[in-house]
C-alpha cells in the first residue's frame, strides 16, 4: 500500500509515467549545475526500486557516501510528501528495497565502460536478476563522448538495461532552434526521452523535451524537495 | 616506574593491517634505546620485529596478541600496547583501548583511511581515547598525506590538523618541517638516529609559513591566550601553541597530524615528542568504576596512590612461570604481597611477583603505582576482571564484547593431544572472551567459536605449536539464529496424575517478536498463579530459548506475556509450571511463524581499480548486497554486505580472481533472515545430521 502511494506521489509518475521510465535505451536530465538533474535521477531510480527492480547508480562526480545520502533524502522527500507515515513502516519498506541499489563511484579521467560490462556480466554469470536502469550521473557533455554513448548503447542492448543521464547545461548559452540545449542537440537521435530542468521563481519546471506525445508537456516541482506539487 | 604522573603516557598504537604499527614500534623502541638492533617485520634477518613475539605472528607478518612494552622519553615513562590490526581479533584492540589514555592512529599516506581504520575509530569514540594521527610510509608511491588528512576529516569526522610538512614525497622524502617550530628536520645516521635541525628551505617558506597559519588559526579555537595573541598581534610562542593543541587533542575536539617514515627512520622522534606534548597523562583522564556495595552508584577513580587500589586486568598470557596476568593500576598503588580481591568473584589473593614487560622480555619491579601498566604472576582470574583492596567493591565498567559468530569442531589426533587440548582451550578462553568452547553432548564433539575463520585458524595453531595438541577440524559452521516473526497464543496445562505426587500446572497468554534477545512479562492477577511459581514459568519460557523447536538453533527475540493459568493446592510445584510454561512455549512457536537468521557481515575489499569489477561479481555470486563502491587513485574499496556461510575461503578465491593484489576486511554486521530458498537447504541438512546421530 504504501509503496503504491509513494509510486504514485512520484514526481517521474507525474512526469515520465511509470510505465514509460525504461521504454528506449537512453534517457536524459538536462539542466544547468545547481537545479536537481542528480536529486531527479534519484527519484527515477526511487520509483524503480519501489517497483521492485534493481538498479545501478554510476557517478563520476561524487563520492558514494553522497551518492547513499542522496537515496537517503530522496526517499524522506518522498515520505514526506504524503503526508503521515508509520515511521516504522517506512523504514522496513527502506530496508526492503534499499539493498536493490547498487552504488559505484567512478574517477571521471579514469572512467571505462568496460568495468560496467564486467559487473553486469557477474549479474548473469551468477544468474542474478539485472538493474532495470541505470543512472550516469556526471559524463561531461561539454566534451565529445559519442565514444562513450556508442558503447553505452551496444552495452544497453547486449543487457537489455535503459540508462538515465544527467547532462550539465550553461546559464549563458542559448538553445538551439530545436529549443534543446547544445548539450543534446549533438546526441539527440540517441536519446528516446529529455526533461529539462528549469528554475521558475521558487520552483522549478520540467519540461518534456523528447518524448514522443508527451514531448513539450511542463509539470511543476518543488526545488527543495523534487516532488511534484499539485496543480 | 615514575612516581610523577604528569610525566607517564599509556598509549597504544591501532591501524589498519599492514600499516606499520609493528614497524613503527620497533622504531620507537630503538630511539628510546630500549633495543641495540633494527628488526623488521617478515625480516630478513629471520628475527622479526621485536614486539611479534609469538612464533606465529612473525611468520604472518600480523599482530596476534597485544604486547605490552615501555619505553622513556624526555624523561617520561611511554607504556606501550601494541594492537592488532586485523578485525578478526578485535576483542584485543577494544581491551586495549579500555586501558590506554591516548593513541597513535597509523595511516598509510597511500592507500589512507582503510575500512580497519574505521573500526578502530570507532572503538576509540566508544571509550572516549584522544588520538593523534601519524601519515606513515611517506616514502611510498602515490604517498599524499594531505589527502589522508582530509580523508581523516571527511571519512572519519575527525578535526584534523596539519602539524608537520613533508620535505620530498615518494623517494624523495628526506625529512619534515615541524609547523610550531618553523624548522626543518633531517634524519641522519645509519638508522636517522641523528635529527638534524635546519632552517627551513628556502623553497618551502611560503608554502609552510601558509600552513602554519592556517595550523593555527584551527587550534586557536582551544586557547583564549592564543587567540588573544593573534588579535592583538603579540609574538605567538611555540608553548602557547602547543598548549592550545594539547587542550584540543585531549578535549577530542582535534587529531594533530605528523608525517614520516617508519621503515625509512623518518620523522619518528617528533612522534615521540608529540606522544609527550599532545596526548593525555592519567591525570587528564578521568576514570569510572562501579560501586557494588552502593547501588551500583559510578565512582570517579583518582589517580592517588594513598588510595584503596582498584586495577583492571586487561590481558592474559601463559607464560613459561605460570600466568602472566597484565594490569592496569587505575587508583592506589599494588606493592608486591598486598592483599587484592577479584572483585567478580570475591576470592582474595596476595600480589605476588611485580612485573613490568618490554615484549616478551620482563623487568622485576616492587609496585605498579596508580597511572602504571604491568603484570603480575600467579593469579587466577579471567580477562577483564577487576582487582581491588578488600575494603572496597569497585567494579570497572565491563567492556564491549561481542558473541562468536563461527564454530569449528575440533577433535584430538591422539590421547596426547587431548589433555594438551584441555589445557590450551581453558587458557585461550580465558585470555580471549570472543572465544569459546563447549562440548556437543550428541556428538561428544569439542566445539571452538570465534569472530572469523582466521580467528579459530590462529587458535588451532597456537595449540598445535605452543601445546603440542594437534587437532583435526570439521567444516566451520555459522551461528544460526531462530526467531518468531508473529504474534502468537498459548494456553497449555500440564496435568499428570500416574500415582504417587501429581503434577499439575496452567498457563496461558502469548509470544511474540521483540528487539531484546528475551523478556518475560508477568501480567497474572488475583493470583491465578500464585507468585512463588512466576520465576519458575519463566525459567521454564527461557529454557526453551536455547534450542529452538525448529531446528535447535538458539532462539531469540521473543517477548512472553504470563497473562492467566490455574494451579492446584497440592499438586502444582515448580517443576509443574516450568514444564507447563515447555508446553506454552512449543505450543506458540509453531503458531508465530518461526523463521532462521543468519550473521551477515560487512565485507570490504581494497582492489586495483581493474578487478573492481571482478570483486563485486564475486560478491554477487554469494548472496551479497554490495552498498557501494568508490574508486580512490588506483585502488577501488568495494563495501558489501554478505551472509557468514558463503565467506568461506573466500580469501584463497579472491586472492586468484586478483592475481592477489586484492585484500579483504569482513566483521559481524547484524543477524539477518535467511531466504526461503537457503532456509530450506538448511533444514533439509539438519535433518540429515539428525538421521546420522
Amino acid at each position: 500500500m504504501l509503496k503504491k502511494d509513494l509510486i504514485l506521489k512520484s514526481p517521474v509518475s507525474r512526469t515520465i509515467g511509470i510505465e514509460n521510465i525504461k521504454d528506449g535505451r537512453f534517457g536524459a536530465v538536462i539542466s544547468r549545475a545547481g537545479v536537481g538533474k542528480t536529486s531527479f535521477l534519484v527519484q527515477i531510480a526511487l520509483t524503480q526500486l519501489l517497483m521492485n527492480e534493481k538498479i545501478l547508480h554510476i557517478s563520476l562526480v561524487e563520492p558514494i557516501e553522497k551518492i547513499n545520502l542522496r537515496y537517503n533524502d530522496g526517499y524522506t522527500n518522498l515520505i514526506d510528501s504524503i503526508g503521515y507515515v508509520d515511521p516504522q513502516k517506512a523504514l522496513r519498506l527502506w530496508e526492503d528495497i534499499y539493498p536493490n541499489k547498487v552504488g559505484i563511484s567512478y574517477n571521471e579521467s579514469t572512467f571505462d565502460t568496460e568495468k560496467i560490462k564486467d559487473y553486469l556480466k557477474s549479474f548473469k554469470k551468477a544468474d542474478l536478476g539485472m538493474p532495470s536502469i541505470i543512472i550516469m550521473d556526471g559524463l561531461n557533455f561539454d566534451k565529445d563522448v559519442s565514444g562513450t554513448l556508442e558503447r553505452l548503447d551496444q552495452l544497453s542492448r547486449e543487457f537489455s538495461v535503459f540508462i538515465w543521464f544527467s547532462i550539465k547545461s550553461h546559464r549563458e548559452e542559448k538553445l538551439c532552434d530545436d529549443g534543446y540545449p547544445i548539450q543534446l542537440e549533438t546526441y539527440k537521435d540517441k536519446f528516446d526521452k529529455a526533461v529539462f530542468l528549469n528554475p521558475v521563481e521558487d520552483k522549478i519546471a520540467a519540461v518534456i523535451l523528447k518524448d514522443g506525445a508527451r514531448t513539450d508537456k511542463a509539470f511543476r516541482l518543488d526545488s527543495a524537495t523534487m516532488t511534484a506539487i499539485e496543480e | 616506574m615514575i612516581r610523577d604522573l604528569k610525566r607517564v603516557r599509556n598509549i597504544g598504537i591501532s591501524a589498519h593491517i599492514d600499516s606499520g604499527k609493528t614497524t613503527l614500534t620497533e622504531r620507537i623502541l630503538f630511539y628510546t634505546a630500549r633495543i641495540h638492533k633494527i628488526n623488521e617485520v617478515r625480516g630478513k634477518d629471520g628475527v622479526g620485529a621485536t614486539m611479534d613475539s609469538m612464533e606465529l605472528e612473525r611468520e604472518r607478518g600480523i599482530t596476534i596478541a597485544s604486547a605490552a612494552t615501555y619505553c622513556e622519553w624526555d624523561k617520561h615513562n611511554i607504556n606501550i600496547i601494541d594492537t592488532p590490526g586485523h578485525v578478526d581479533f578485535t576483542v584485543e584492540v577494544e581491551r586495549s583501548l579500555r586501558v590506554l589514555d591516548g593513541v597513535i592512529l597509523v595511516l598509510c599516506s597511500v592507500s589512507g583511511v582503510q575500512s580497519q581504520s574505521i573500526t578502530v575509530d570507532q572503538q576509540m569514540k566508544r571509550y572516549q581515547v584522544p588520538c593523534i594521527a601519524f601519515v606513515n610510509k611517506c616514502d611510498r608511491s602515490g604517498a599524499n598525506p594531505a589527502k589522508v588528512s582530509a580523508q581523516l576529516r571527511d571519512k572519519l569526522g575527525h578535526n584534523s590538523v596539519i602539524m608537520q610538512l613533508p620535505i620530498g614525497l615518494e623517494d624523495r622524502h628526506e625529512g619534515i618541517i615541524d609547523l610550531v617550530t618553523m624548522k626543518a628536520l633531517y634524519f641522519e645516521g645509519e638508522n636517522g638516529e641523528k635529527v638534524v635541525v635546519k632552517d627551513i628551505p628556502a623553497s618551502m617558506m611560503d608554502e609552510a609559513k601558509t600552513a602554519r597559519e592556517k595550523m593555527i588559526d584551527a587550534v586557536s579555537l582551544f586557547s583564549e591566550a592564543l587567540t588573544d595573541a593573534i588579535l592583538e598581534e603579540k609574538e605567538i610562542t611555540t608553548d602557547l601553541v602547543m598548549e592550545a593543541v594539547r587542550t584540543g587533542t585531549i578535549s577530542r575536539q582535534m587529531t594533530p597530524v605528523f608525517l614520516g617514515s617508519a621503515y625509512k627512520n623518518k620523522a619518528v622522534q617528533p612522534l615521540l615528542d608529540a606522544v609527550v606534548n599532545y596526548l593525555p597523562s592519567p591525570l587528564d583522564i578521568e576514570n569510572q568504576a562501579i560501586d557494588m556495595d552502593n547501588n551500583e552508584e559510578a565512582v570517579i577513580l583518582e589517580s592517588s596512590f594513598d588510595k584503596p587500589t582498584v586495577a583492571l586486568a586487561f590481558k592474559l598470557e601463559d607464560g613459561q612461570y605460570g600466568q602472566l596476568t597484565y594490569i592496569r593500576v587505575y587508583q592506589g598503588c599494588i606493592n608486591k604481597g598486598d592483599t587484592l580481591v577479584n572483585s567478580r568473584d570475591g576470592r582474595k589473593f596476595k600480589a605476588g611477583r611485580l612485573i613490568r614487560m618490554h615484549s616478551n622480555q620482563m623487568e622485576d619491579v616492587e609496585a605498579v603505582p596508580a597511572g602504571h601498566i604491568g603484570a603480575m604472576f600467579g593469579i587466577e582470574c579471567a580477562s577483564g576482571d577487576t582487582f581491588v583492596s578488600p575494603q572496597i567493591n569497585y567494579t570497572l565498567l565491563s567492556m564491549h564484547i561481542m558473541e562468536p559468530v563461527i564454530s569449528l569442531s575440533i577433535v584430538p589426533k591422539d590421547n596426547k593431544a587431548q589433555i594438551n587440548m584441555s589445557k590450551a582451550l581453558n587458557r585461550f578462553t580465558k585470555e580471549d572472551p570472543t572465544f569459546k568452547t563447549y562440548v556437543d553432548h550428541e556428538t561428544g564433539d569439542t566445539i571452538i567459536q570465534g569472530m572469523g575463520e582466521l580467528h579459530l585458524e590462529v587458535y588451532v595453531e597456537r595449540m598445535k605449536r605452543e601445546y603440542g595438541a594437534e587437532v583435526v577440524t570439521g567444516q566451520p559452521r555459522v551461528a544460526y539464529r531462530e526467531t518468531i516473526t508473529q504474534k502468537a497464543l498459548y494456553n497449555y496445562t500440564h496435568k499428570k496424575q500416574t500415582g504417587g505426587a501429581g503434577q499439575y500446572g496452567r498457563v496461558s497468554g502469548f509470544i511474540e517478536p521483540c528487539d531484546e534477545d528475551f523478556l518475560f512479562v508477568n501480567k497474572v492477577t488475583g493470583g491465578r498463579i500464585p507468585t512463588n511459581y512466576i520465576p519458575a514459568c519463566e525459567h521454564g519460557f527461557k529454557g526453551c530459548m536455547e534450542k529452538g523447536p525448529k531446528l535447535e538453533f538458539p532462539v531469540t527475540g521473543v517477548k512472553v506475556t504470563l497473562e492467566d493459568g490455574a494451579y492446584h493446592a497440592v499438586d502444582s510445584s515448580d517443576m509443574a509450571f516450568k514444564a507447563a510454561a515447555r508446553g506454552g512455549f512449543l505450543e506458540a512457536y509453531a503458531k508465530a511463524k518461526p523463521v532462521i537468521k543468519e550473521p551477515i557481515m560487512k565485507v570490504v575489499i581494497e582492489t586495483p581499480n581493474e578487478f573492481q569489477g571482478s570483486c563485486m561479481g564475486l560478491i554477487n555470486q554469494r548472496r551479497g548486497i554490495i552498498q557501494g563502491s568508490q574508486e580512490e587513485g588506483v585502488m577501488s574499496v568495494v563495501e558489501s554486505q554478505v551472509p557468514l556461510s558463503e565467506m568461506f575461503g573466500f580469501s584463497t578465491i579472491l586472492r586468484s580472481a586478483t592475481q592477489g593484489k586484492a585484500q579483504f576486511t569482513m566483521e559481524f554486521s547484524a543477524y539477518k533472515q535467511v531466504p526461503q530458498s537457503v532456509a530450506e537447504e538448511i533444514v533439509k541438512k539438519k535433518l540429515e545430521e539428525k538421521s546420522k546421530k
